[in-house]
């Protein structure tokens, strides 16, 4: 049934639009305003996340098979990945649902994003990305290499996020933040009114993943979690050569965050197509670009990798979270702060007129 | 108290609240900043913004579909 996968999609594009959930904005935000808001709860989504899947495998429901680590590019195209949602504002998922929310440049990054992932895994440079992925070392997850088992990564992981969670909560608690007045009463008002916290979109997303292991053995029998970067590439192949064996579970996946985020924008008065300036269409299609090059090179994006494969304790997927987020620095700083600091010599200060 | 508007219409996050702030650095304490935008994080991180950084705000509203003002005061 791939129907289960159109489903689980549009409760995780919901439960992301609802939340303001964004891993871009959470790694950015380490780095530029100093805040864990959105990264600790993005840990708590892999922690919750690995203790069920470490729990499914043990009573033997799934088998997940952690990717082989190919050093190079993982590295390579983590960084390019992490580039890439900086200039396209939002990373493959975060794409996805603000494309659902009607944003136009959403649209396009998506476009470039899945058409060269496509280029990429099934096009001229399927070759090249195969190669790259071949040169693979020895052992694949932490584990392995400790020669222990995968609870032990789990538990040592979980007690660490616990520790920050903790932290987090006490340092926000007590602060006073406005929120927009109330349109609707009832149940409605939690799920269609009020955003929700960055915490409940992290333990969502992380019984989401959990979901997604055993809808998807369920479905196909295959052993896979969340992925974002292969569907988008197999519907940009399906749509060239009308080979319908790639539409599967994972295909419905991505659609169903589309729909799903558009369902919670439009429920909440959120919806409007929105059309950006010529530099940000021009920025964010460049920013697809480089994050399809990017994941496809990585094995995955900041949910097939920095969730997904973290959950695993595999290489690729530790390996890749830290390139992901070095290069969403690296990016933040070419691409916000400079321009910033430079402006603020040159630049007119931003136009502000008095109010009547 | 002097009031300045600051439209981000169009522009996507992080950018209205890299405008934001620095459109507050140009203002007094007391002043009122009236931000309009249309980018849904922002609902999020310019409230946050102006409680982390002791700013007030004196209003918050929509503004038809997926549109949004806020005002803040500038703190001390």
């Amino acid at each position: 049934m791939i129907l289960t996968g159109l489903l689980l999609g549009a409760a995780l594009g919901y439960v992301l639009q609802r939340s303001r959930f964004c891993v871009t904005g959470a790694f950015r935000d380490l780095y530029m305003a100093r805040s864990a808001r959105f990264f600790i709860p993005f840990l708590l989504a892999i922690a919750i996340q690995a203790i069920g899947v470490a729990a499914l495998t043990g009573a033997g429901v799934i088998a997940p098979e952690p990717a082989s680590f190919a050093p190079l590019a993982v590295i390579g195209g983590g960084l390019l990945f992490g580039v890439g949602i900086i200039m396209a504002g939002g990373c493959a998922t975060g794409t996805y649902y603000r494309a659902g929310e009607g944003l136009i440049g959403s649209w396009v990054a998506l476009i470039f994003y899945a058409l060269f992932a496509a280029v990429m895994k099934y096009g001229p440079l399927g070759g090249f990305t195969e190669a790259a992925r071949s040169r693979t070392v020895a052992d694949s997850t932490i584990q392995e290499t400790l020669g222990v088992s995968v609870w032990v990564p789990t538990i040592l992981f979980s007690v660490l996020v616990g520790v920050l969670v903790v932290r987090q909560v006490r340092k926000s608690a007590g602060r006073k933040v406005v929120r927009l007045p109330a349109r609707r009463s009832g149940i409605g008002h939690y799920l269609a009114d009020i955003p929700w916290s960055p915490w409940v979109g992290g333990i969502l997303l992380g019984f989401l993943a959990i979901a997604a292991w055993v809808l998807l053995s369920t479905a196909s029998g295959r052993n896979g979690g969340l992925g974002i970067t292969t569907p988008s590439a197999k519907i940009v192949t399906y749509l060239s050569t009308g080979d319908v064996t790639l539409l599967d579970w994972s295909v419905m996946l991505v659609l169903g965050i589309l729909i799903g985020s558009f369902i919670a924008a439009k429920l909440s008065g959120e919806f409007r197509w929105r059309v950006p300036d010529a530099n940000t269409i021009l920025r964010s299609a460049g920013g697809g670009v480089v994050m399809g090059i990017g994941a496809a090179l990585a094995g995955g994006c900041t949910i097939g990798n920095s969730l997904v494969e973290t959950s695993l304790f595999s290489y690729q997927g530790w390996v890749s979270f830290a390139a992901i987020m070095l290069g969403t620095w690296a990016a933040a700083w070419f691409f916000l702060v400079r321009p910033q600091k430079a402006a603020a010599k040159s630049r007119p200060a931003p136009a502000l007129s008095p109010a009547a | 108290m002097p009031a300045y508007t600051l439209e981000t219409n169009g522009a996507v996050c992080p950018f209205p609240l890299i405008d934001a702030k620095s459109a507050m650095e140009q203002l007094n304490s007391g002043d009122d900043l009236i931000i309009g935008f249309d980018c849904t994080q922002a609902t999020d991180s310019l409230p946050q913004w102006a409680a982390d950084d002791g700013h007030e705000v004196v209003a918050f509203d929509r503004v038809g579909d997926a549109g949004w003002t806020i005002t803040v005061r500038k703190g001390a």
